[in-house]
């Protein structure tokens, strides 16, 4: 029998693996290859420089830029959830090692992916001299985020294994969620036009607090709603639990549905 | 460390599957089952059922059986890829498997990521995989592609790759299902020395194949399944002979037909060999003996007996009759037993039908046939073509 030790250090070096080829197969057969990863973001605050002076939304570019860049990451991992252990089918019905490793090696990737865009996103905020504030927050902010994506990603991956509808369901929902988190808007607008019950719905949207909190933290702006912030970040950390349950008790089923 | 502590142990091993009539299961027809409070177009399927062995560490255990008789089913259920819907199995140390036709490999990854990809299944260090790159490159004979993706492979390329990094990670049991199969005939011969060596080292090892020869001779033990029961386990020539002599029956079972208006009844057959034995196996150039056991109902005036051997595939290659031979049978009444002797029988290796009839001189009545009713097979040493062995002889013809 394997040693928790062992066992951990096996699930270390097969994630590790994923991980790689998931970073690898992104930039694979592109002329810039790893540059997109900074060029991404680049090209996107200046899209949306264009887009602000043309349309004059309500928004400060930083703000927005912040909101965009943070969601990218949800929203890459629930799009990559879908494959996770369908597409690793190979890998799955003929090995016998944890499938969690995929789901987690696929979150894990984004994030380091994320990691470069906000980079590249600290740089720009720094140029525009943003009010940077409580910046020793930020580790918790973006654990919290990556819990929360990769609870979501251990429920979609398994639901895509099972019913194949799950891709259409999820696009639906994304959309929903994209609109009922503060990504294009202040949170200050919820704030100043819904009363206080409202604001307790809104922060139950895990995004809401985490997007909130970044730019809180980068920005020392909208910090309207932080009593509820705690609200946000109990409930991410509830997805990944509610994830990893739904996740343990259907995964024996995954090489027979496959 | 005793020799005969078990590696693999299983008790009251079941696998079912629930087939479905779509391929793919939707939302909707989970809801409408939801509903209704019951399953639309499923069936359940025992792919394996109240399966029991143990298998000793060191030993090497062959699986036989016909296609879809569950025996890739019970490799993944040793695995630990499908986990069983009943009973339980308990391994002891590493496994490493190469289940259906190719290993667990990543078709993006290279031929080498996918080797360190297993080497980290299997728990083994990148060092200490790399220690490992060089024996399980020039195993497989992949050097030129081997930071390639996987996926550009050739199925042999795939194959081989895929057994060098099983061997080559350092399992103390070893699962192999059908390897023999794939590869050209100099890859099969590595494989099988491989395999010895790896046997002759003291592991486990549990292998799947439908090379029964090959099979039976590095197997210590045998497991023959069907229809997903065990149907024989112990000394791989017997086990084999009982598959043998089940394929055949199956064989004979398709083709089978028997009719007849029944004035007369062949009420059994004994085939007996030169020795004298009842056996359904005989030698070339030995001899076949029939023993027809008949009834007749009433009075049947010139009877006629008559017989046939045909291949597998029911084509005749002989046949004949009490009349063609000359042998009159003036009347039949009440019971009688009539015997067949075939001496030497020169038909090739082979599984062959028998077919036997009572009937009407002019042929216009059949009384009782029973068409490919009885498979018999054929053993011999000789070579030679086709499946009927020709005296013949060469001379240099010198004017």
């Amino acid at each position: 029998m394997l040693t928790p030790w062992k066992s951990t250090a096996r699930s270390r070096e097969l994630l590790l693996i994923l991980v790689g080829r998931n970073l690898k197969i992104r930039y694979k057969n592109s002329a810039l290859g790893f540059f997109w990863t900074l060029l991404g973001p680049l090209l996107l605050i200046l899209i949306y420089a264009l887009f602000l002076r043309v349309l004059r939304f309500p928004i400060r570019l930083p703000v927005l830029v912040t909101g965009i860049i943070v969601w990218q990451f949800h929203a890459m991992c629930l799009g990559d959830s879908l494959h996770a252990i369908v597409g690793n089918a190979n890998l799955v019905k003929k090995t016998a090692l944890p499938r969690i490793v995929f789901p987690a090696a696929m979150v894990t990737a984004n994030l380091v992916n994320f990691l470069l865009s906000f980079a590249v996103l600290c740089i720009y905020l720094a140029i525009v001299r943003a009010d940077f504030g409580a910046v020793y927050w930020l580790p918790v902010i973006v654990l919290s985020q990556a819990a929360l994506c990769l609870g979501v990603s251990l429920i979609v991956s398994c639901a895509n294994v099972f019913f194949r509808d799950t891709e259409h369901i999820l696009s639906v929902v994304l959309l929903g969620w994209f609109f009922l988190t503060p990504v294009i808007y202040p949170i200050s607008l919820v704030v100043e036009a819904f009363p206080r019950w409202v604001h307790v719905l809104f922060f139950l949207n895990p995004m809401t607090g985490i997007v909130t909190a970044y730019r809180g933290v980068l920005l020392s702006a909208g910090s309207g709603g932080v009593p509820f912030l705690g609200l946000s970040f109990g409930v991410a950390w509830l997805f990944l639990a509610g994830g990893l349950a739904v996740f343990q008790s259907f995964q024996a089923r995954f090489s027979d549905e496959l | 460390m005793s020799g005969n502590e078990a590696a693999i142990a299983a008790e009251g091993l079941g696998k079912r599957y629930r087939l479905r009539g779509s391929a793919s299961r939707s939302l909707k027809s989970a809801a409408l089952d939801l509903v209704t409070g019951r399953s639309r177009g499923r069936r359940d399927f025992w792919a394996l059922r109240g399966v029991n062995f143990v298998v000793r560490r060191g030993e090497t255990l062959g699986i036989i059986g016909a296609n879809g008789a569950g025996k890739s089913t019970l490799l993944a259920l040793l695995a630990g890829t499908t986990a069983p819907t009943e009973g339980r199995v308990t391994t002891r140390g590493a496994i490493s498997s190469l289940l259906e036709l190719g290993a667990g490999f990543h078709p993006d990854l290279t031929g080498r990521e996918n080797v360190f990809l297993a080497g980290a299944i299997m728990g083994l260090s990148r060092r200490q995989m790399r220690a490992r790159l060089d024996a399980v490159v020039s195993f497989a004979g992949i050097e030129p592609f081997l930071d390639q993706p996987v996926r550009h492979y050739s199925s042999g390329m795939y194959v081989r790759l895929g057994f060098a990094v099983a061997v080559e990670v350092d399992p103390d049991i070893l699962l192999i299902d059908e390897v023999l199969a794939v590869g050209d005939a100099d890859f099969q011969r590595k494989c099988l020395a491989r395999m010895k060596e790896f046997k002759d080292s003291g592991k486990t090892m549990l292998i799947i194949s439908h090379d029964l020869p090959t099979i039976g001779s590095i197997s210590d033990r045998i497991l023959l399944l069907e229809e997903g029961r065990v149907r024989g386990l112990g000394d791989p020539g017997e086990v084999v002979e009982t598959y043998r002599s089940l394929s055949r029956r199956k064989t004979a079972e398709g083709r089978a037909r028997e009719w007849g208006t029944g004035e007369v009844r062949i009420t059994g057959v004994g085939l007996r060999d030169e020795t004298g034995a009842v056996s359904e196996r005989f030698r070339l150039d030995g001899a076949l003996e029939a023993r027809i056991a008949w009834r007749a109902a009433q009075r049947i005036e010139n009877p006629v007996f008559g017989f046939a051997i045909s291949d597998a595939d029911g084509r005749v290659i002989h046949g004949s009759n009490t009349q063609i031979a000359g042998f009159a049978l003036a009347g039949l009444e009440g019971e009688g037993r009539l015997c067949l002797r075939i001496e030497p029988l020169t038909l090739a290796a082979g599984t062959y039908l028998l077919s036997f009839s009572v009937h009407s001189a002019d042929h216009r009545r059949n009384y009782h046939r029973l068409d490919n009713r009885f498979a018999i097979a054929v053993e011999s040493d000789k070579t030679f073509d086709g499946c009927v062995d020709m005296h013949s002889e060469w001379r240099c013809d010198e004017e």
